[in-house]
């Protein structure tokens, strides 16, 4: 019973940190049609604020603002000097973004060095569950992502903002014909999605540690979790995240880690080849 | 050929006499670099003539550098043993690589994120495999303890052997430039869809690539084993293929030597600078990023645009012209029919029971309000929208929901509404491909001839008084006027000698001379060839002219049918037409 609990608590920690993970991607994939190739950048670079507070001797928690103003304005920088010339050319934006991707990483490592850090919990101490006792750090990110897509979901389908950003995406041009300014929207959704890979990456740190190439890892799972829900809708991300990230999980915890991660890349193989919508199509 | 050969054979002059010149050490060196700029020719390869990404080329590299440095080790290394176990090897490989790339881009006409992700991904694991295999791999530390191939030394004899392999694959690379297979790459980038529509199965083209990429990519991953003496998790890493995408980049991904120059200069600099400026790595990759956003084509491309402004083109191969073969079309053997054909898109329903019957030849004309579900109707037949519910039915065979690229094989060519012509090639290249349609066999890919074909009723059409085509050659095919390019339109469709020919408003956009003119083109095809034509048309003369069946379509279904001057007359058709109640 216990064991059950445990390997259940470990599945929703996986699935949580997944979706956590993929949100940025699936919002600058669904709103700009541009798959991010830079996005597991934008988690390394949040990771690092922990590094920056700690070398400019601030308390843990001005990570958060640090986290949020670095990330957000390398977002606009990059989208106004690159990734704006590449909306509506999906093959174009992949290489661009992948550039970026390798400058990121170059200047983070020319900066900080490619040394794995370790960042310590925020929270420490174990929560008793029954007869499993749990970090409670986890707990917590758990929740928070329930209540950050329950939010999400609400906001995008009742708030007239979210009737703007389905005009945008639906038909560009009529929504500009209709006074969106859509050259502002683009840059906000951009921002947006980094902002939330790099808040990701802050809550993620102390689990993953912190390093230069942490980002792919980052890219590649969220990017599979997007292909087996469907792309672009925050159903199809919600389904795809449970089953890539219990998949993961399960491989994992019963063969090894590279299992788990040769299994979510056969599944994604099989799903592009088989059903190249994802589980979740939009009628 | 004179220039260009001289330029080539000057760079190998220069390669050969690098060891007398420059010492070990720098042959040594440049040896890497080029087994490099090698892995970097297959990701040019499958890049640049393919138009997809590939992210994970190190895969092919180092698997086959493992493979390598292990029969070195089993045999001593001795020579033709281990050259045939590295052909084998890069076989295998290319067939994986073949397999992986017709199942992701089969079904699909975007070269997208997918691949290349899929490819990332493939390499991480590996790197992760290599890693952890530590009783087959040596682990971290690498696999090392074994000959080189021949005994040849790195330092000395077997700098040749690399040579040897870049004069190859250079001169293969440029081989297939000039082939039918190469002209077919090109279309593919620049207009996916219409190669599909001539016939082409462009998940296996891409497949194809993506094979010789990662063929020649293990070959240079061969070599390697030899030359450093150890294996390490590196040379299947992602960090290799990263570089492997900006040599090829920077270099130019364009053309054959593009890679190798980008691999062989930018690994020199690297070798310098590295270690004494911090700051070295992140400039090759703002470097990269420039090469992305402004010269898409690299260093090599710059090159040959410099030297076309100073006046020396590129010798065009001039292929004798030659009968071309038959189609291979099956045989049509009878008349076109829809039955109860239900497509819907997005939750809109286009096409609602569909229903009639097309003679089997001569002509039919196709009219209907906007909306009505005409174009969608031939697209349904072609196999570009998938049909829900019903049937397509082309004499007895039943061609429901066929691939697009399949549409040809039965007999059937379409003219699309807006004209889709290859843009990036010129009206030559455009012409040889219509000619290719449909008609190459396996091995015609590999043969210049195929490249000469004549089609007696496109070269009919062709010298036909006012059809400009014949003087526009070298012209880009982007660059021609509306009425131009439905006339090269007209030409891909017709190129393969369809039997069932569908036109989706032929003379959109074109003066009244030029819609005469299209008007005789297609009956004098069609009063050679004896096929059926489906014309789709709101010019009502033109219908008219035409002296043909007309069928009206109105809102996804069939509203009425008869001769020009019967649904003329119907009070329905106008109702309709005029806007009436629905």
């Amino acid at each position: 019973m216990d064991q059950l609990l445990l390997i259940l608590l470990n599945a929703a920690w996986q699935i949580a940190a997944l979706a956590l993970l993929a949100l940025g991607l699936a919002i600058v994939f669904g709103l700009l049609r541009i798959l991010n190739m830079a996005h597991g950048e934008f988690v390394m670079l949040g990771a690092y604020a922990h590094v920056i507070a700690g070398q400019l001797g601030l308390p843990p928690l001005t990570a958060l603002p640090i986290c949020i103003l670095v990330v957000g304005l390398v977002a606009l920088l990059i989208e106004r000097v690159v990734v704006r010339h590449f909306y509506s050319r999906m093959f174009d934006s992949l290489l661009a973004t992948w550039a970026l991707s390798i400058l990121m990483r170059e200047i983070v490592e020319m900066i900080w060095g490619r040394a794995y850090r370790n960042v310590p919990m925020p929270v420490e101490g174990l929560v008793q569950l029954g007869g499993v006792s749990y970090p409670g750090y986890r707990l917590i990110v758990i929740f928070l992502v329930i209540a950050g897509f329950a939010c999400l979901w609400l906001w995008y389908r009742k708030s007239l903002t979210g009737v703007r950003i389905r005009a945008v995406v639906n038909n560009p041009s009529l929504a500009r014909a209709s006074g969106i300014n859509t050259s502002r929207f683009s840059a906000a959704a951009f921002v947006t999605g980094c902002v939330l890979a790099g808040l990701s990456g802050l809550l993620l740190a102390p689990m993953l540690g912190v390093e230069p190439s942490m980002g792919l890892d980052a890219l590649i799972r969220s990017f599979f979790a997007l292909v087996v829900g469907g792309l672009g809708t925050l159903e199809g991300l919600g389904i795809g995240v449970a089953v890539v990230g219990g998949v993961q999980a399960g491989l994992s915890a019963a063969l090894s880690q590279t299992a788990g991660y040769l299994g979510v890349l056969v599944l994604a193989i099989l799903f592009l080849w088989r059903r190249p919508d994802g589980l979740y199509r939009r009628r | 050929m004179g220039f260009i050969a001289a330029v080539n054979l000057a760079l190998l002059g220069l390669l050969l006499a690098v060891p007398a010149v420059w010492g070990d050490f720098v042959t040594w060196q440049l040896g890497l670099y080029l087994l490099y700029g090698i892995a970097a020719q297959g990701v040019g390869l499958a890049w640049g003539r393919g138009g997809f990404l590939p992210l994970g080329n190190a895969l092919f590299f180092g698997v086959a550098a493992y493979v390598s440095a292990m029969v070195l080790n089993a045999t001593g290394g001795a020579f033709l043993p281990n050259l045939l176990a590295m052909l084998v090897c890069a076989a295998l490989l290319a067939a994986l690589a073949w397999g992986l790339a017709a199942a992701i881009f089969q079904g699909r006409t975007e070269s997208g994120p997918y691949f290349s992700l899929i490819t990332l991904a493939l390499v991480l694991i590996v790197a992760q495999l290599a890693e952890t295999a530590q009783p087959v791999t040596g682990g971290f530390n690498g696999y090392s303890g074994y000959d080189s191939i021949a005994g040849l030394d790195p330092y000395g004899n077997l700098y040749y052997l690399i040579v040897g392999l870049v004069v190859i694959t250079s001169f293969c690379l440029m081989l297939l430039e000039k082939l039918p297979g190469g002209l077919i790459l090109r279309g593919l980038v620049s207009q996916e869809l219409r190669l599909q529509t001539l016939g082409f199965a462009t998940h296996r083209v891409k497949a194809w690539a993506f094979a010789l990429s990662a063929f020649i990519t293990a070959l240079a991953g061969g070599l390697y084993a030899s030359h450093q003496g150890i294996v390490t998790p590196q040379a299947t890493g992602f960090v290799l293929s990263s570089e492997l995408l900006i040599w090829a980049a920077v270099g130019g991904r364009l053309h054959p030597l593009g890679p190798l120059v980008g691999a062989v200069v930018i690994g020199f600099l690297s070798a310098e600078l590295r270690d004494t400026y911090l700051w070295w790595e992140v400039l090759i990759a703002f470097l990269f990023l420039i090469v992305v956003m402004m010269a898409p084509g690299g260093a090599v491309e710059m090159i040959t645009r410099l030297a076309r402004k100073l006046g020396w083109h590129a010798p065009k191969l001039t292929v004798a012209p030659n009968p071309a073969p038959p189609a291979r079309a099956k045989a049509v053997n009878g008349p076109l029919t829809l039955r109860g054909v239900h497509v819907s898109a997005g939750g809109v329903h286009i096409l609602e029971g569909l229903e009639f019957t097309c003679p089997a030849r001569g002509f039919l004309c196709v009219i209907g309000p906007n909306g009505a579900g005409k174009t969608t109707m031939l697209k349904t037949i072609t196999g570009a929208m998938p049909v829900e519910r019903g049937e397509i039915r082309l004499g007895e065979r039943d061609i429901t929901n066929v691939p697009q690229y399949r549409a040809l094989a039965h007999g059937i060519g379409r003219k699309m509404q807006i004209p889709t012509v290859f843009q990036d090639l010129t009206v030559d290249e455009n012409l040889q491909l219509a000619a290719l349609a449909g008609r190459t066999g396996p091995l015609d890919y590999f043969r210049v001839a195929p490249l000469g074909w004549q089609v007696p009723e496109l070269g009919r059409l062709l010298d036909q008084p006012g059809v400009p085509l014949a003087d526009l050659g070298p012209v880009a095919a982007g660059a021609l006027p509306q009425g131009h390019r439905q006339m090269l339109e007209l030409c891909l469709t017709l190129g393969a000698t369809p039997h069932v020919v569908l036109l989706d408003e032929p003379t959109a956009g074109m003066s009244p001379e030029e819609t005469g003119l299209m008007v005789r083109l297609i009956r004098d095809y069609q009063a050679q060839t004896g096929a059926f034509v489906l014309v789709i048309e709101h010019d009502m003369a033109l219908v008219q002219s035409l002296d043909a069946d007309v069928l009206v379509l109105h809102q996804g279904r069939r509203f009425a049918e008869g001769s020009f001057t019967e649904v003329r007359a119907n009070p329905a058709v106008t109702e309709v037409y005029a806007g009436g109640h629905k």
